[in-house]
């Protein structure tokens, strides 16, 4: 009865490529705790890939046998067919191993080109740049404001002249402690499956939303950690201020046209939840949330494990 | 013993200060102090030229001067980092990314009546 698992898996995979996305990215609690955000993203990546793959595997190998392991095993063995193999048993079986290659190897050369590009930074960052006073460190001479990370082994955090020369000493340090908040937590790694998925699937219109929400919440999740360090009366003032300040700074006009307007929504979204903090989750609702993201996991995982009912 | 990255950024140093190419046993002079050897010197200059920020001529023996200069590469880098050209998830971490001059007023003024 593998056809009955089949069509659940791909009833799952047809609402985690919409409905579930949708709903989600357009949801209003995600701001109020931004890393059970992430974790359901995570979740949702991970079991609409598995259903997916999962519904064309369990189609085209379902007359080998009653349930995805067996079928498979005996598929390799090269076991003759309990029942007729149709065309679309083989048509399903390549959909599912193109599929399946070209996630992976997106994510592979996504994973390898990032790597290459970083390295690139971070070599033009040692020649080019003194260490500050911290190790991790570097301040580029540009007049732009801008702060960014270089994640990896030693990773680099970078402020630029420009940047320095906009903030205060206490917004400095909250920008600083934004940027760590991104490498302590392996933000890049948080992102890394949804940037496969969107090259993978560009016609996936979820694909791009929710790379575009995942990275949102990566964002306001380090606001979140930085408002913990910073010093002074008012830390989401000061932070807010230090976003204002870096996005209307005097170097704006070097920024390139290709950079702008693309990140204005996300921007205000960050600033109006530090200057107006929305209510936290609540302990059960977050609970919830988690236990969601769970059985979002588990339930394409038992369906392609445990035998056919 | 001074680390490899760290006598890159003293040739580099001195390659962005000389007033033209430079031969390897030059650098050696010049750097007297740090005691190099001669094939010290070359495997640095071949470590930079592998990177891309220096290139030699053809003279014998060869001379060697910087691909650009400090602030070439300082703009280069962040061309990369502002624009979309670049790899996006390279520089994902960047902490705000750039918003149009609507936009920007818009914040300072959510930001005032705060």
């Amino acid at each position: 009865m593998l056809p009955v698992t089949a069509a659940a898996l791909a009833v799952l995979a047809a609402l985690l490529a919409w409905p579930v996305p949708a709903w989600l990215g357009r949801a209003r609690w995600p701001r109020r705790d931004p890393l059970v955000a992430l974790l359901c993203w995570q979740a949702i990546g991970l079991a609409g890939g598995l259903s997916i793959i999962g519904a064309l595997l369990v189609h085209g190998l379902a007359p080998w046998g009653h349930s995805l392991p067996e079928a498979w095993w005996a598929w390799v063995r090269r076991h003759p067919a309990e029942e007729v193999v149709r065309g679309d048993h083989w048509v399903a079986m390549t959909l599912a191993a193109v599929l399946a290659l070209q996630l992976l190897g997106v994510l592979a050369l996504s994973w390898w080109r990032t790597a290459r590009t970083r390295r690139r930074h971070r070599d033009m960052l040692e020649l080019v740049v003194q260490p500050a006073a911290a190790p991790d460190t570097r301040l580029l001479e540009h007049p732009a404001p801008v702060a960014f990370c270089i994640p990896g082994a030693q990773p680099l955090l970078v402020l630029s002249s420009g940047m320095v020369a906009e903030l205060d000493d206490a917004e400095l340090a909250a920008v600083v402690a934004h940027e760590r908040a991104h490498l302590r937590e392996h933000h890049h790694l948080l992102l890394l499956p949804f940037v496969a998925w969107e090259a993978a699937l560009p016609v996936l219109p979820a694909a791009g939303r929710a790379h575009a929400a995942v990275r949102e919440l990566v964002e306001m999740r380090a606001d979140d950690v930085a408002l913990e360090v910073v010093d002074g009366p008012d830390p989401r003032r000061t932070l807010a201020q230090a976003i204002v300040a870096a996005v209307g700074g005097a170097g704006g006009a070097e920024v390139p046209r290709g950079a702008l307007a693309v990140t204005g929504g996300a921007v205000r979204a960050r600033v109006v939840r530090l200057l107006e903090p929305p209510a936290p989750l609540p302990p059960a609702g977050r609970a919830a949330a988690l236990v969601c993201a769970g059985l979002l996991l588990l339930l394409p995982t038992a369906l392609l494990l445990l035998p056919a009912l | 013993m001074a680390s490899l990255g760290e006598l890159e950024r003293t040739v580099m140093d001195r390659l962005w200060q000389a007033e033209g190419p430079v031969s390897a046993a030059t650098l050696r002079d010049e750097l007297a102090d740090r005691g190099l050897a001669l094939t010290t010197v070359h495997t640095v200059l071949t470590r930079l030229e592998q990177k891309g920020f220096v290139v030699h001529d053809d003279a014998r023996p060869r001379r060697f001067s910087p691909r650009a200069s400090r602030e070439e590469h300082a703009a280069e880098l962040m061309h990369e980092v502002l624009g979309q050209a670049g790899d996006r998830q390279a520089v994902l971490a960047r902490f705000v990314g750039g918003v149009d001059e609507d936009e920007a007023r818009l914040l300072r003024e959510l930001l005032a009546g705060g």
